[in-house]
């Protein structure tokens, strides 16, 4: 008898700063057993249910890669009681982590395909998974171009700096950093995350669109993609919502007849089109 | 008049108040009971339409308080190119005192809103009733005369309404429309009558706390925490509950006697000198816990006080949220 | 196929022999006089004449708090173990066909997909549901319209017949059998007896005063999402919550950890949650899917009645009646459902 509910432990590894205003940390963690590392085979765009254990578990989007090896991480905004719980964390803490739940992004159904990855804020966490795994020299060539459009309110705000920034040196992907509005210093693009894609109009032959950011960033990017001739079906979303037990069991996170925590998070457009707009 | 005479009185002069608001556009709509599907119960319905008047009723198992569906908590009355409709409410006397006591906690503005005001002959005390039939299906009751004429498959009894109207009925302060209505049926009195020595909180009062810790316990025990009298009760406002804070989390929410308890308690706290005794929050628990004697005791303590009850006095403010220089601190101060 | 007969006058002795190795849980009444599915600690406290339960007998193996596992903090680990329940021996007594047939509901949810919960298979395997028929449906119940029958016997191990002064005792599963067997002392039945069953089953069903056509009615549920005929039926609903607390189907819960920071011991557990909530989908960035009552209304009805058939080929409602006569603003199903039936033409394309 295995309860789904038990989470496997794991230690904090490292635990990183993001941002500026110190509330985006990076918590990298360690399986405590071996065995439960080898277990937990994930792919990009899951998430895991971590918890403090006796504070409480939340749904995080794994940000790591599979193709990091020897411990995965999770890039954690301070918002609540468990979420400022991570932040307090110190080396060698323990975290439960129960997972990979979700159902990814499609990483064998795009396999051939050109890549438009179109993030914002806080939500690239999941992205740069993906980004990481298509870039490995493993799969690399079972993808096609990798385009890369990130936006965010102002430069102290980027995830992943060094990551990006090294990403940029490459000629296998091509990042388009942008921000809101101009700032000294900022030599990159400078406009909401919509205008960009509208301005790079990556091309819909062939190609598949990852979209994860704030629902108003989402809102108006997808609409520039389907002006540029994308069809829905080739526009992919990864959604949010509040999730307590994260296996589609405790009836939460539904959205008409599909649960976020196991049909999704990531949904087609074409999908959430014959869904109630609910979420 | 017998309580079945006035009933029938009372339900023809709402229709017929009613379709008049209604066909001089008085009222966008018009907020009432209509009778319900299972014999004890009655259903809160809308109208707008002047064929529909004839579904409005009165009964005395009219328990909702229809206040509750003006709070801005609940915002239904509002057209997107009329604005605030204008809504007609059938209120009884403890209706009329949530009005008034929202107005004056700023909650809803009267002027949007014409009050009907019934008088209400008393409710009946639906678990009561339950537990004197027991198991048996009850597949009709109404009142005959003075009585209750319960009837099922095989088994037909009368009871005496008297002794199964809700506790807080028979000391009703506002059985008669209440003083703001802008069309009353029957007598509107001028004052109504306020006189009240809480003798049914007496024999709460003289229990030693051991006694009433254990009276308190296995009265809320069978509580399940749906929060079906938080929702019922037009007090009930709040954007974000105390129970579902979680900045910090206050207690817990399980069904556990501890957490239970001081649920009950701290909403008593919220309640006091703003409860208007409708007992709603009774008449709608699922598990039938009674706080009437929450309630008598919170008006008697704002009474004894502060010489306050609340929804009789548009103008005044409730004694928590206003003070006083000559307020009693006997709790928090010595004597000097 | 084997059936006995049960004096009611023997029932303490049936529940004295069987509670010797079973945790026998049954009707009884609870302090407020509502009658509640609890352990029974003496035969006398059992309810054997009752319409039926306020709380639906779901609560036994999927309580209102649920101990999901324990844990103790140690210096460097965390010792977590699984609650201690889990494999108690238990035998519900008396439950309705409508009720077995939401622990079937259950089973089918919690077991389907790749995460199957555990705790609630386990805890099934290990009980004996003894069902007993419906003689005297209420007149708000409407299990034939849903799939069900007041004389049910699929879903319950062993199934009694109220005869009158006894009970006809039925073996259904392997397990109803092999209990059924340790009873040796039952006495047999007559040919009048089994008769009696079937009329008084035929009878039952005659008396279901509601009749509703549910496959029409979810058809029209899945193609008029969006119709405005939802802000008239929750127009009067105050979001208590309470049809969803007494309904036998809904699995809805929140999950939390309670901990002793003196003894550094806990536990995380699953508590009974709502739907009609306001704060049910509240996301911590202040979103919420669901603020208005309307949707949080027509998201119970359609869960039952519309994703529940779509994901499972199932209805997810019993007809146990409970919702409509708790409403404490009567909003009843079967006035929601003549107002869907009255949809003529489909209002638009969107089906869930």
């Amino acid at each position: 008898m295995s309860n789904p509910y038990i989470p496997l432990l794991t230690t904090v590894k490292s635990i990183v700063s993001e941002n500026k205003v110190n509330d985006i940390k990076t918590i990298e963690l360690k399986f405590k057993k071996e065995e439960d590392y080898k277990s937990f085979n994930y792919i990009p765009g899951q998430f895991a249910e971590i918890s403090l254990i006796g504070k409480g578990e939340c749904p995080i989007g794994i940000a790591s890669s599979p193709t990091e090896e020897g411990s995965i991480k999770f890039t954690i905004k301070k918002m609540g009681e468990v979420t400022s719980g991570f932040h307090k964390c110190g080396i060698g803490d323990i975290v439960g982590v129960r997972g990979p739940c979700g159902n990814g992004w499609p990483m064998e159904e795009i396999k051939g395909k050109n890549i438009v990855v179109i993030g914002g804020g806080f939500a690239f966490s999941t992205l740069r998974s993906l980004i990481l795994y298509v870039l490995d020299e493993k799969y690399r060539s079972d993808y096609k171009d990798v385009t890369v459009i990130y936006g965010n309110r102002d430069s102290s705000e980027v995830l992943y700096r060094e990551i990006l920034e090294e990403w940029e040196k490459r000629d296998d992907i091509k990042i388009v950093l942008t921000i809101d509005r101009e700032e000294e210093g900022w030599t990159r693009e400078v406009g909401f995350v919509a205008a960009i894609v509208k301005k790079v109009a990556p091309s819909p032959d062939n190609a598949v669109a990852v979209v994860c950011g704030p629902p108003i960033m989402i809102k108006t990017a997808v609409a520039e993609l389907v002006n540029l001739g994308w069809k829905d079906e080739q526009i992919l979303n990864s959604l949010e919502m509040r999730m307590k037990c994260g296996i589609g069991k405790c009836g939460r996170c539904n959205i008409g007849n599909k649960f976020v925590c196991v049909d999704g998070p990531v949904f087609s457009l074409a999908e959430l089109k014959k869904l109630p707009n609910e979420y | 008049m017998v309580i079945e005479e006035e009933n029938q009185n009372i339900e023809q002069l709402i229709r017929e108040l009613a379709r008049k608001l209604l066909e001089e556009k008085q009222v966008d709509v018009i907020i009432g009971y209509a009778k319900g599907t299972v014999p004890l119960s009655s259903a809160p319905i809308v109208i707008d339409k002047v064929e529909d008047v004839d579904k409005l009723i009165w009964n005395n198992l009219c328990y909702i308080n229809l206040a509750k569906y003006l709070v801005p908590r609940i915002p239904q009355f509002t057209d997107p190119e009329k604005g605030d409709l204008k809504v007609g409410i059938v209120s009884k006397g403890c209706v009329g005192r949530a009005l008034i006591h929202l107005s004056v906690e700023q909650q809803l503005d009267l002027n949007n809103i014409k009050i009907i005001g019934i008088p209400c002959n008393g409710i009946i005390n639906r678990k009561k009733i339950e537990k004197e039939i027991g198991e048996r299906e009850i597949l009709e009751l109404s009142v005959s005369g003075d009585n209750i004429v319960v009837k099922g498959r095989d088994f037909e009894q009368t009871l005496p309404f008297d002794e199964y109207e809700n506790e807080l009925c028979k000391v009703c302060k506002v059985k008669s429309p209440p003083t703001i209505a802008d069309i009353c049926i029957g007598e509107c009195l001028e004052n109504p009558v306020i006189m009240d020595d809480f003798t049914d909180v007496a024999d709460f009062d003289s229990k030693t706390p051991d006694e009433k810790w254990e009276y308190v316990k296995s009265l809320l025990e069978p509580c399940t925490r749906c929060y079906a009298c938080r929702e019922a009760c037009p007090m009930c406002y709040c954007n974000l509950c105390f129970v579902d804070q979680n900045k910090p989390v206050w207690f817990g929410k399980t069904t556990e006697l501890s957490d239970i308890i001081i649920f009950h308690l701290i909403r008593a706290l919220h309640m006091a000198g703003r409860c208007v005794a409708c007992g709603a929050c009774s008449s709608v628990c699922p598990m039938g816990i009674d706080l009437t004697f929450i309630t008598r005791s919170l008006e008697k303590i704002a009474k004894e006080r502060y010489g306050f009850t609340s929804g009789i006095d548009p103008k005044t403010l409730p004694p928590m949220m206003a003070f006083d220089m000559d307020d009693e601190q006997e709790f928090m101060l010595e004597e000097d | 196929m084997g059936e006995k007969l049960l004096n009611k006058s023997d029932i303490g002795k049936l529940i004295n022999e069987l509670g010797k190795e079973y945790s026998i849980y049954a009707a009884t009444n609870d302090k407020q006089g509502n009658i509640i599915f609890d352990k029974i600690e003496k035969a006398e406290d059992i309810l054997l004449d009752y319409l039926n339960s306020k709380i639906p007998p779901k609560s036994v193996l999927f309580p209102k708090v649920e101990t999901l596992f324990e844990y103790e903090i140690k210096d460097d680990d965390i010792e977590i173990t699984n609650p201690k329940d889990l494999y108690e021996k238990r035998i519900i007594f008396g439950i309705r066909p409508c009720d077995a047939y939401s622990f079937q509901l259950f089973e089918n949810f919690f077991g389907y997909g790749q995460f199957k919960d555990e705790l609630f298979k386990t805890k099934k395997e290990n009980t004996i549901l003894f069902g007993i028929g419906c003689n005297l449906p209420r007149q708000t119940c409407f299990c034939t319209s849903v799939e069900g029958h007041p004389h049910k016997k699929d879903d319950v191990d062993v199934f009694l017949v109220d005869l009158g002064d006894k009970y006809l005792v039925e073996s259904i599963s392997e397990k109803g059998k092999n209990i059924v067997q340790k009873l040796s002392w039952l006495s047999n039945t007559t040919e009048a007896d089994i008769q009696k069953a079937k009329e008084l089953s035929k009878l039952a069903e005659e008396s279901m005063s509601t009749k509703i056509d549910i496959k029409k009615v979810i058809k029209i549920f899945q193609e008029n999402f969006d119709n405005p005929i939802w802000d008239d039926i929750s127009m009067s609903c105050i979001g208590c919550g309470s049809c969803t607390l007494l309904c036998p189907t809904c699995h809805c819960f929140d999950v939390i950890d309670e901990n002793d920071p003196m003894s550094k011991k806990g536990r995380r557990i699953r508590l009974w949650d709502t739907c009609q909530s306001s704060i049910y989908t509240l996301e911590t960035s202040g979103h919420n899917p669901r603020p208005n009552k309307v949707q949080r209304f027509r998201n119970r009805i359609l869960h039952k009645f519309c994703y529940y058939p779509t994901n499972y080929d199932l209805i997810g409602c019993v007809g146990c009646g409970r919702c409509i006569n708790i409403c404490p603003v009567n909003n009843d199903l079967r006035n929601i459902f003549n107002s869907i039936l009255k949809i003529e033409k489909k209002e638009e394309v969107k089906v869930v």
